[in-house]
């Protein structure tokens, strides 16, 4: 009876000491994750003075956003800034990962020369783009006019937000595809070699290899990528900003709108649900029909 | 004949790899490149400076900053007017002395180097415990509190800008300097801290939990196995959350651009470059230096930790 009595109170200080433990972690992250965003919802119905009293305005700010076309052009940005993006980094990546799992020579100092990318900040690498993109001193210039005579003159590519949208996704696979192939390649030396020796045997080609062995081996650790990279390049916000503002992604809409001259938070924060929204809805489709989970 | 084949091939795949290579370095090349090159070097497309040019290291370090800034025609004005006094010397002089510090390069370095070495480590405190809380304990609850710091993944950046910046304004952070600070350091903690609770769990429940019963058994309290044994066992797993949580606030860019925007003498690195870079003071051998300056710490970090990140990563713990 009494060690009945005693192991139940071990147990519960067992279980006093875990919650206390992580006690400052969940308060915090409740605090300034949860609370937040519950706030962010009650926020979209105000229109919001920084240091005045808000004003209730029901459904205003949510009409006011789709009813413009500005809000709608963003919406389409952001999409073929997230499905360009997520194909490149995605399919670079498995390029890549497929050749560093071969033997080369100098091959682990190749593997770290190729996360220099992703390993540094946004905004060290971002200006080294936009010089090799500059008109008048940039290199790309230089050999598509000069060299290979495909434009007439030299012309800032960055400056417009048609063409600096392609220079963005080009920016976020290179920044990215390191991530990607790290992924896939960790996955790959786990597959069992045995298994393309038997299919050489069956006399099996490199693409049916790849097809029957590769693919499948490596097939939920790319959808489980896709989906993470699809989170975070829809609300990318850095490495497009930095390198071209003038590409209006849902993001960088909203920044301008909330941050930017006369700070419409009311509107800023009912834009960030439905950018949420925008996700979800894109998540449950990608899961349900692309995954088929 | 096969043989031949194979070497075409070979050849191929090595071609492919410098390729890749060359896809991933270039820019850090160009950018090398031009922080050396003299501003009449600029439009050279050769990578290989026609002379090098250290000035904008100089610069941005203050070495040697003293004298550099003043005018050859306001020397040769003191030169010809030796009637002037010493006091309107100085005058004269201390209105270009100030020039030096357009890009307060060291003084950024210090704001960010302050600020993500805070919020790592407070990070990394808070982890541990939580981590060991996760791995070690056992209470109801811990499920849904281990599945609800994952989601915490979903939300960053732009989505929780907004009502954040507005709670800093509410209670009065964002409205003085120190504030602002510590409302970007508790919120870069809040950010860095489900990976690192997720990171350090997973390695946590690789230690043996014998080693912890015995230690217990010889009177040591939970506590105390969290400091003698926990915590030397899994150095290198601390030391790698700490780095990674430290490069997150180092090149966060966006919520310091909100809450710093007013207090240039706080601005970090990413937004005193991007100041640096609309102001008229861009040029392009200063921003690439400051831009080498700024990477160099964290590529180093990143090379000394790389294998133990990139297993931690394939756990499945990271957040961009």
């Amino acid at each position: 009876m009494s060690i009945a009595v005693k192991t139940l109170s071990l147990k519960q200080r067992e279980a006093r000491f875990g919650r206390v433990l992580i006690a400052p972690a969940v308060i915090i992250i409740a605090a300034l994750i949860f609370y937040p965003i519950l706030y962010q919802m009650y926020m979209s119905f105000f229109d919001v003075k920084l240091l005045d009293r808000s004003v209730f305005v029901g459904f205003e700010n949510y009409r006011e956003i789709l009813t413009d076309s500005s809000f709608w052009k963003a919406v389409f940005t952001t999409a073929v800034y997230v499905f360009f993006t997520v194909a490149g980094t995605t399919l670079t990546g498995l390029g890549v990962a497929l050749l560093m799992n071969r033997d080369f020579p100098l091959r682990g100092l190749v593997r770290s020369l190729i996360l220099l990318p992703y390993v540094a900040p946004v905004i060290s690498v971002v200006y080294a783009w936009k010089q090799i993109f500059d008109p008048v001193n940039g290199i790309f210039m230089h050999l598509t006019v000069e060299k290979l005579h495909l434009f007439d003159e030299r012309f800032n590519l960055i400056g417009s937000p048609d063409s600096a949208l392609w220079i963005a996704i080009i920016f976020s696979i290179w920044k990215n595809f390191p991530f990607t192939y790290l992924m896939i390649l960790s996955r790959l030396q786990a597959v069992d070699t045995s298994l393309y020796e038997a299919a050489e045997i069956d006399g099996a080609g490199g693409w049916q290899k790849f097809k029957a062995i590769t693919l499948p081996e490596v097939y939920f650790v790319m959808g489980a990528l896709i989906l993470l990279r699809i989170i975070w390049n829809f609300f990318k916000f850095e490495d497009i900003y930095l390198l071209a503002d003038n590409v209006k992604v849902l993001s960088i809409y909203t920044y301008f709108k909330a941050f930017v001259g006369t700070m419409e938070l009311g509107t800023g924060a009912a834009l960030a649900i439905l950018q949420f929204s925008l996700l979800v809805l894109l998540i449950l489709f990608y899961v349900k029909r692309v995954l088929k989970w | 004949m096969v043989k031949k084949k194979n070497i075409f091939r070979s050849t191929g795949i090595l071609l492919l790899i410098l390729l890749v290579v060359l896809f991933s370095v270039f820019p850090f090349i160009q950018m090398l490149s031009t922080s050396l090159k003299y501003q009449w070097d600029w439009g050279n497309p050769s990578l290989i400076p026609t002379k090098i040019n250290l000035e904008a290291y100089k610069e941005l370090l203050n070495i040697g900053q003293a004298e550099k800034n003043i005018p050859d025609s306001i020397k040769n004005l003191l030169d010809e007017n030796p009637e002037l006094t010493t006091e309107q010397r100085k005058q004269i002089l201390s209105k270009y002395a100030s020039t030096g510090d357009v890009f307060p390069f060291m003084n950024y370095f210090r704001n960010s180097l302050l600020l993500s070495f805070s919020a790592a480590f407070l990070s990394l405190v808070l982890a541990v415990f939580g981590a060991y809380s996760f791995s070690r304990t056992k209470y109801r609850g811990r499920g849904v509190i281990q599945r609800g710091v994952l989601f915490v993944y979903m939300f960053g950046g732009i989505i929780l800008l907004v009502p954040l910046f507005k709670l800093a304004v509410a209670v009065g952070l964002a409205r003085t300097p120190s504030g602002s600070f510590l409302a970007l350091l508790i919120i870069y903690i809040v950010q860095t801290l489900p990976v690192s609770l997720y990171m350090l769990g997973n390695y946590f429940r690789t230690i043996p939990l014998s080693i912890e019963e015995s230690a217990l058994m010889e009177g040591c309290s939970r506590f105390g196995t969290i400091w003698r044994i926990i915590i030397p066992l899994s150095i290198s797993a601390i030391v790698t959350v700490f780095i990674y949580s430290f490069m997150i606030a180092w090149n966060e860019y966006l919520y310091v651009s909100v809450f710093l925007k007013s207090y240039k003498d706080l601005y970090t690195l990413p937004i005193g470059l991007r100041a640096l870079f609309v102001s008229k003071n861009a040029i392009w051998d200063r921003i690439m230096a400051a831009s080498m300056l700024t990477a160099v710490p964290v590529v180093i970090l990143f090379m000394t930790i790389q294998k133990n990140l990139i297993s931690g990563m394939s756990a499945g713990g990271v957040k961009e």
